[in-house]
């Protein structure tokens, strides 16, 4: 008998849109006054799973893990994040997400060292765990050595790296990362994608939004394939790749959704 | 914990950076230094052409008369004498401006060997101050054997009080504001162009807790700017108006008492209307634009306490009652209760201000709009 996932993440119709500039109303002939950047979308994302967001530029994978992250409230719809509303509840959907994307900026004046103690403290997590975590965290990114340096005298890839552990510095259950290797060289990328699978290996949920066909194969369980905000299709990755590629089935999907247009 | 936490961060983040701190205390420095030179330049000018018909009395009787009164007839103006029987209420007509001034000759001052002639006049007068400048020069040109002395009617604390009390509480508040601004603009406005704000605002912490926290660190850290700029003004004034530094010692313990909390309860006030305008904005540029209108404002509100008299209502509205109470503490009266009440309105406001700051923190429209 199959055991079913402990589900840790459920989006329910989530629905969003943004107002329409004049300028770009013009440029895109339309008289709307409203863009949709998500309409309706329903997914799932279980226990020690990765569950991979794929979608073109602008096809709403972002503002989806903005509102799984309570940055923004959906339009309609709602999603559940261990149980929480992140309508109802997002303080609570806070405590239990780690969230990283390229818009959230840690103060280039502070040190590692500072910032790791601040935001555990911002967590409420208590000094002994956050001693160890701190330890554990910086040990296995390579921070240790660069603790005491401020942000801005980082190489990307430290800061990149300093992000990352700040944002997990609470131990969520549920990791979401938006293009978790932008920017990132080769070396970096491996030791962020390595990671992620420690992750998984721990019994954490991760989301992660990407337009990389590799990451995704190499790293998904689950993949959601995303165009003009809506879910075009939501499968184990082994559904996608059991005959082709996932770039191949990906772009099946496109056409048959877009037609011939690229 | 978490608001003990993010205080803190304002204050690590303002205390070890040695530029925020120079640029915090050195503007006091500067106004010192600036406004006792422009007052050593200031008192050494100031002639005075413009014509008057003056009043003044008389005591005593000289030759001398005739040739000021020519003097003053030569620039223009006129006098006429009155005969001073009571020399003390003649200088009190004189303190409250009815007559221009007192001049007293010696007895027997034509023939006397060693003669002296006192002219009393108010500085702050200045119909007063000019015939004292034009008759005290007249006599001392034509009259080698005898003294001129031109003495004050007002002690010089009690002048300098007055200039204070005119100055200072406008000075207050533009150097509170100025203070406020240089740290709040980059410490909201900064933090969320930068997005390390949304990085706070992605934690469990209460939206309510940033917004204090800042407005409780950043009025600690303005507030040591203010004072510092503060005690510029205060210790250069006197020089500046060229009045005693006494005028420091005419205030009672009490006067600075109601003083103190007074000029403490503006600071977080301003700092949170300037937080709200920095939430609100999209930039630090667009904040510092909207902050100059801000500025503005509350030069325009503190320069209309200068014209009204502190009635009940003037205490009912903020900043204005702190500006309107300091005047009347500084002219040597002791509104225990308007200040008071003014301190209360003033801090009842900021708590205003600060639920709507962690409103603001929570609008999407406003924190992530584009």
């Amino acid at each position: 008998m199959e055991v079913k996932a402990e589900e840790i993440v459920r989006a329910e119709g989530l629905c969003k849109s943004f107002p329409l500039s004049a300028k770009l109303r013009r440029i895109e002939h339309t008289s709307k006054t409203r863009q949709i950047a998500v309409d309706g979308l329903d997914f799932s994302a279980y226990r020690g799973e990765i569950y991979g967001l794929l979608g073109p530029n602008g096809a709403g994978k972002t503002t989806t893990l903005r509102m799984l992250s309570t940055l923004i409230r959906p339009d309609a719809g709602d999603a559940f994040v261990c149980g929480h509303s992140v309508v109802r509840e997002p303080g609570r959907v806070r405590d239990k997400i780690g969230f990283m994307t390229g818009e959230l900026k840690l103060e280039s004046f502070f040190t590692p060292d500072y910032l790791f103690d601040f935001f555990g403290a911002m967590h409420g997590v208590e000094k002994a765990v956050l001693a160890r975590r701190k330890r554990e965290l910086f040990s296995r990114f390579g921070i240790d050595r660069f603790a005491g340096v401020k942000v801005k005298n980082l190489s990307t890839g430290m800061t990149q790296k300093v992000s990352l552990v700040v944002s997990i510095v609470h131990d969520p259950d549920v990791v979401i990362f938006d293009e978790p290797t932008n920017g990132l060289d080769v070396l970096t990328a491996k030791v962020v994608t390595d990671f992620l699978a420690e992750l998984r290996a721990m019994g954490k949920s991760v989301i992660l939004s990407t337009h990389i066909f590799s990451l995704v194969e190499k790293l998904c369980d689950r993949v959601g394939i995303i165009i003009d905000g809506r879910m075009i299709a939501d499968a184990p990755l082994g559904e996608f790749t059991r005959e082709k590629s996932l770039e191949t089935a990906f772009f099946d999907l496109y056409h048959a959704v877009k037609g011939e247009e690229l | 914990m978490k608001l003990g936490a993010l205080i803190r961060k304002e204050f690590f983040r303002f205390f070890h950076d040695p530029r925020l701190i120079v640029t915090m205390l050195l503007p006091g420095l500067l106004i010192f230094i600036l406004y006792s030179v422009l007052g050593s330049i200031v008192s050494s000018d100031g002639e005075e052409d413009a014509t008057y018909s003056f009043r003044a009395y008389l005591s005593g009787e000289s030759q001398t008369v005739a040739a000021v009164e020519a003097a003053i007839a030569a620039g223009g103006s006129t006098v006429e004498w009155l005969p001073a029987d009571d020399l003390e209420a003649a200088k009190r007509e004189v303190k409250e401006g009815n007559v221009a001034a007192l001049v007293v000759f010696s007895d027997g001052f034509d023939a006397a060997e060693r003669p002296s002639v006192e002219i009393y006049y108010d500085l702050q007068n200045d119909e007063s101050a000019a015939f004292a400048m034009l008759a005290g020069a007249v006599l001392q040109e034509i009259g080698a054997r005898f003294t001129v002395e031109r003495v004050s009617v007002r002690a010089d604390a009690e002048l300098g009080a007055q200039i204070m009390s005119q100055i200072l509480p406008l000075l207050m508040a533009v150097l509170v504001f100025s203070a406020c601004m240089s740290v709040t603009l980059e410490a909201v406005a900064g933090e969320k162009e930068r997005g390390t704000l949304s990085t706070i605002l992605v934690t469990s912490v209460r939206r309510s807790h940033i917004a204090l926290a800042k407005v409780v660190a950043l009025s600690c850290i303005a507030s040591i700017g203010a004072a510092s700029s503060f005690l510029g003004v205060a210790l250069s004034m006197p020089r500046l108006m060229n009045v005693s530094m006494d005028v420091f010692g005419e205030y009672s313990a009490a006067s600075y008492l109601l003083l103190f909390p007074l000029i403490v309860s503006t600071v977080p006030l301003i700092v949170s209307l300037i937080s709200i305008v920095s939430a609100y904005s999209r930039s630090l540029k667009e904040a510092s634009a909207y902050t100059s209108v801000l500025m503005i404002v509350v030069m325009v509100v503190s320069l209309v306490s200068g014209f009204i008299s502190v009635g009940d209502w003037v205490t009912a509205i903020p900043l204005l009652n702190a500006v309107a109470v300091m005047q009347t503490i500084l002219t040597g009266a002791l509104p225990v209760w308007q200040a008071l009440v003014s301190v209360g309105v003033n801090l009842l406001f900021t708590a205003l201000a600060v639920w709507i700051i962690s409103a603001m923190l929570s609008s999407e429209r406003i924190m992530f709009g584009k």
